[in-house]
């Protein structure tokens, strides 16, 4: 059964946003659904995306590659996402992703056994001032990461705390400060 | 018409030129790599950088002036590059200064960064843009050399990055091949594939430094892929047929004309050791821009195998080699006491316009009765107006009956430009534009533009804005419809098409101010719709565009191979036969006494009914004129790979009319010409600027229906091309295409693998059942064989097989 057959009437609101001759158009919705809903995009759902939006596989590909966020296999429940960008590398983050990778035993692609964490190099985060940035799920920046602040997040994620919850070590001198503290 | 200046050259431009074409057009050189003729320009790869400045207007409306009165040049903050800057009044555009010199070096030392050292095994080494550009544009005195151990040694970057590894042998379909460590992402082939043929097979995958070229629809399908070969401006694409085969600087280079269609495409025929080993598109702005099918590139693997390179002579039921003396006095001995009368004259598809003419006048001078043409159409092609190809592009509306992807693809990439409103572009000193601003990238094709009807569903019918497909035997009628509604009559019913669909088509036909009709080979076999189409065109003011399943096909009617009374090609008829270029069907050499066949190759009928075997020369091979579908003379060029000893048209009629005691009407193409010339005014030599030659001419049509209820489908692929291993790897098995109803009624299940004979011999097919075909239709791939026809068929069902 196909992702969009009991979903036709949200693919209606969708194609109303856009040019009823160019429904390519809605590329970016439709694998934000399957992507949200699924956790990952699998060819199968490239090919049903193509099919709806009566284009190729190729193309629909092509977007969906072009975005970190989108993910052509399944992703741990906690997503880490290290900025390799240029301000990020200079302040570390290769270092940083060897941690990851020497700590969780997995490389890009691949989970963790237990189901926890998969990691991932990306693009420019956009947050150079506190680099090097960590990203987890499509949650708030970590920045300022080091060693010890990644080791301080990942305990934390394992014992099952809340991201929020997670109080890292050392600061990056703007944080907001939490009211009372 | 803005007036800039190009470094010291005041130069003048129609408006909307960009920079880079000015530069060209003032005769000045600028580097790049992403843009190229007829795709978009998208300023990616940076290369054309320049200076450039303008004059501005102050809030009188008069221009900004200097001390001296002139106008002042302000010059823009950064280089800009020239592809996607348009040419506006009074620019200034610096080409030579020392930062752009420095701008353009360091944007090949960027292209070069991740570039590998492999020119030594490119096959594009040698004719490849980035090199000359490396040379010209770099900086190689200041960065590239430096001196080891007293050598001088060759420093490609200042940089010293480990280069970017990838796949660099990812096989894209069995024709082309992908390096990804060569490709410098300029986008041509994937801008070539959305904007060219409308199919969006390649895209740029990932993003920034890991950015790769790939595809979801691998194999890519073949039809027009392999121009992203000859565009590439790397060795990052690659004809896979032409693979490792020469450096570019060893193959002999011959500008010819391609006969595997009527349009008429430019090729060059690159070949080596006297073997064609690879085909390029030739441009030629008026038809074929600078793309040319799969087929007219790929298919010439056939060309170098198994050739017959001595006449063959059957004895005791084998055909052995001999002599040409031997085949001269075997050919004198059964000539001798036979009349004019009983001799039959065919010629192939591709044969040139001297040897249609030569055959034409031989038959005449002997009375034959028998004589004409390979796949000639029961409605001479040359009745038709014929309209240039690029007045179709002036048109509003088209309504094309049949499948001009496969019957003449350079028409169908004619028709996306169509569908897309560009018209042909201004011609610069340098000839096409590099850059033309007026196309972009995901133009939207106006589909309200066109009407297409056939006998399953074409490429072109997702681009039509009315499509329908009728069951095979319809388009007659369809036409004969049409053009009772568009002269005010009741229309006859068309089988799978409501008169309503008609209807529409008419009303759109006759709204729009200009309109063209395209149609293939089954309207040219419906002598009624043909001529109803003939009439549309004299009386509505319709461009036609007739898609005749012989290249040849209008010249060599208008020269007098057509005979409509007689037998031809297809029918028995002549005691004593001589066909050249390609064997008749086995009926026609069975009823024959004596059956002479000129060949390049032999075929199973050739080997099993030939008496006496000729060798001939390919398309490739001969020098001679033929007559496109839009009547413009066109001349082909022999390449340098004809066996010893093989004849044209003209060589081997002689040799046959000789051995009758008779003069051949003329020995040798120019001599051939020269009667053209006397009879028909036709140039000795083509002019630069092209020549049309288009007789009103109204042959007899010939008579006849088709009886058949298989559909010969037409295919840009022909038979001989299947002697090549990768063709047939390509293209998979024949598929018998066939409504799911009519598979019941005949037994025919999904998958199920049969013979299929017809009057051209038998064809292993496997059977698909496809719903998108209109009821009744059975349709079997013609590879160039009887192409547009219905034909009688019998099915044979191989052992443990299953139907």
């Amino acid at each position: 059964m196909g992702f969009f057959d009991d979903k036709q009437d949200w693919l209606e609101i969708v194609f109303k946003n856009y040019p009823p001759e160019n429904r390519r158009a809605a590329v970016m919705p439709l694998l934000r659904k399957v992507q949200q809903e699924e956790g990952h995009v699998s060819p199968e759902r490239v090919a049903e995306i193509a099919e709806i939006l009566g284009t190729t596989a190729t193309e629909v590909r092509g977007v969906m590659s072009f975005y970190s966020y989108y993910q052509a296999v399944p992703t741990g429940k906690y997503h880490l996402q290290v900025c390799a960008t240029l301000s990020c590398k200079l302040a570390g983050a290769e270092e940083l992703w060897d941690t990851l990778r020497a700590e969780l035993g997995v490389g890009p692609g691949e989970v963790t056994p237990d189901g926890l964490f998969s990691i991932q190099k990306v693009e420019c985060l956009g947050s150079c001032h506190t680099a090097p940035v960590v990203q987890v799920n499509d949650e708030p920046y970590l920045e300022c990461m080091n060693r010890e602040r990644l080791k301080a997040l990942l305990e934390g994620l394992r014992s099952g705390k809340r991201l929020e919850e997670i109080e890292l070590p050392g600061d990056c001198g703007h944080e907001v400060r939490k009211e009372g503290a | 018409m803005p007036k800039l200046r190009i470094n010291d050259r005041e130069i003048e431009v129609p408006e909307g030129t960009s920079v880079l074409d000015a530069i060209f057009h003032a005769g000045y050189d600028v580097p790049y790599f992403c843009s190229e003729r007829h795709l978009s320009p998208i300023g990616a790869c940076r290369m054309c950088l320049v200076k450039v400045g303008a004059p501005r207007k102050g809030k009188d409306g008069d221009w900004i002036r200097d001390e001296e009165g002139n106008p002042r040049i302000f010059w823009f903050p950064k280089l800009m590059a020239a592809c996607t800057t348009r040419a506006t009044e009074g620019m200034v555009v610096d080409t030579l200064a020392d930062e752009v010199k420095k701008a353009q070096a360091g944007m090949v030392e960027f292209h070069l960064e991740n570039h590998p050292l492999d020119c030594p095994t490119c096959d594009k080494g040698g004719a490849c843009e980035l090199q000359d550009r490396s040379y010209e544009y770099g900086l190689f005195e200041k960065y590239y050399t430096q001196t080891q151990n007293g050598l001088k040694t060759v420093l490609y970057s200042r940089f010293a990055f480990t280069k970017r590894h990838a796949d660099k042998h990812h096989k894209l379909s069995e024709f082309v091949v992908l390096d990804r460590e060569r490709c410098i992402h300029c986008k041509r082939c994937v801008r070539y594939f959305e904007e060219i043929p409308g199919e969006e097979v390649l895209d740029f995958i990932e993003r920034g430094n890991h950015t790769f070229i790939g595809s979801e629809e691998v194999p890519l399908p073949a039809g027009f892929s392999g121009n992203i070969t000859d565009i590439c401006p790397v060795g990052a694409l690659l004809d896979l047929t032409a693979r490792f085969r020469a450096r570019n600087w060893e193959f002999e280079k011959t500008p010819t004309v391609d006969m595997n269609d009527a349009f008429g495409a430019a090729i060059w025929v690159d070949s080596r050791s006297g073997r064609i080993e690879r085909i390029r598109a030739r441009e030629h702005p008026e038809t074929n821009e600078i793309w040319i099918a799969d087929a007219a590139r790929f298919g010439h693997g056939w060309t170098v195998r198994d050739r017959v390179t001595a006449p063959l002579i059957r004895k005791d039921g084998e055909l052995v080699p001999a002599s040409l003396a031997e085949a001269e006095a075997y050919l004198r001995e059964r000539l001798a006491r036979v009349r004019g009368e009983e001799v039959g004259l065919l010629l192939a598809a591709d044969g040139t316009l001297e040897e249609g003419y030569a055959f034409a006048e031989a038959a005449r001078a002997l009375k034959a009765d028998h004589f004409g043409f390979e796949n000639a159409t029961r409605f001479p092609a040359a009745n038709l107006p014929a309209a240039r190809f690029e007045e179709l592009l002036s048109a509003e509306f088209a309504l094309v009956i049949g499948d001009p992807a496969e019957e003449m693809p350079n028409l169908y990439l004619r028709l996306q430009e169509f569908l897309k409103g560009i018209t042909p572009a201004p011609r610069y000193y340098h000839g096409t534009p590099i850059a033309d601003l007026r196309l972009e990238e995901r133009m939207p094709r106006r589909k309200e533009r066109l009407a297409v009807f056939a006998a399953y569903p074409t490429r072109l019918h997702r681009f039509a804005g009315i499509a329908g497909v009728y069951p095979p035997g319809s388009a007659g009628p369809l036409v004969e419809a049409l053009s009772a509604i568009l002269n005010g009559k009741r229309p006859e019913p068309v089988p799978g098409v409501p008169e309503a669909e008609l209807r529409r088509v008419a009303e759109r036909f006759l709204a729009a101010g200009s309109r063209a009709i395209v149609v293939g080979a089954e309207v040219l076999e419906a002598p009624e719709a043909a001529q109803a189409v003939a009439d549309l065109a004299r009386s509505k003011g319709a461009l036609v565009f007739a898609m005749p399943p012989a290249a040849g096909a209008r010249g060599l009617e208008a020269v007098g191979l057509w005979n409509p009374r007689g037998p031809g090609w297809e029918e028995p008829g002549a005691r004593f036969l001589f066909a050249f270029g390609a064997t008749p069907p086995a009926e026609v050499l069975a009823s024959a006494r004596l059956r002479v066949l000129a060949l390049s190759h032999l075929d199973p009928q050739a080997r099993a009914h030939a008496d006496l075997v000729l060798p001939a020369k390919t398309f490739y091979e001969k020098r001679g004129y033929t007559v496109n579908a839009e009547g413009r003379l066109l001349e082909l060029r022999p390449a340098p790979t004809a066996p010893m000893g093989s004849m044209d048209g003209l060589e081997a009629l002689a040799f046959w009319l000789r051995a009758m005691g008779k003069k051949p009407p003329a020995a040798h193409y120019r001599e051939a010409r020269e009667r053209l010339h006397e009879r028909y005014r036709l140039p000795l030599d083509l002019p630069e600027e092209g020549f049309f030659w288009r007789p009103k001419l109204r042959l007899a049509a010939r008579t006849g229906k088709d009886e058949g209820e298989l559909f010969l489908q037409p295919t840009m692929w022909k038979e001989r091309m299947l002697r090549d291993d990768r063709v047939r790897t390509a293209l998979g098995a024949p598929r018998l295409r066939v409504h799911p109803a009519t598979a019941k009624k005949l037994g025919l299940a999904q998958g199920a693998r049969v013979e299929v004979a017809t009057r051209y011999g038998r064809r292993d097919a496997t059977v698909a059942l496809d719903p998108s075909l209109a009821e009744g239709a059975l349709l079997l791939p013609a590879y160039g064989r009887g192409t547009g026809r219905r034909v009688p068929y019998r099915l044979l069902v191989p052992a443990g097989g299953e139907a």
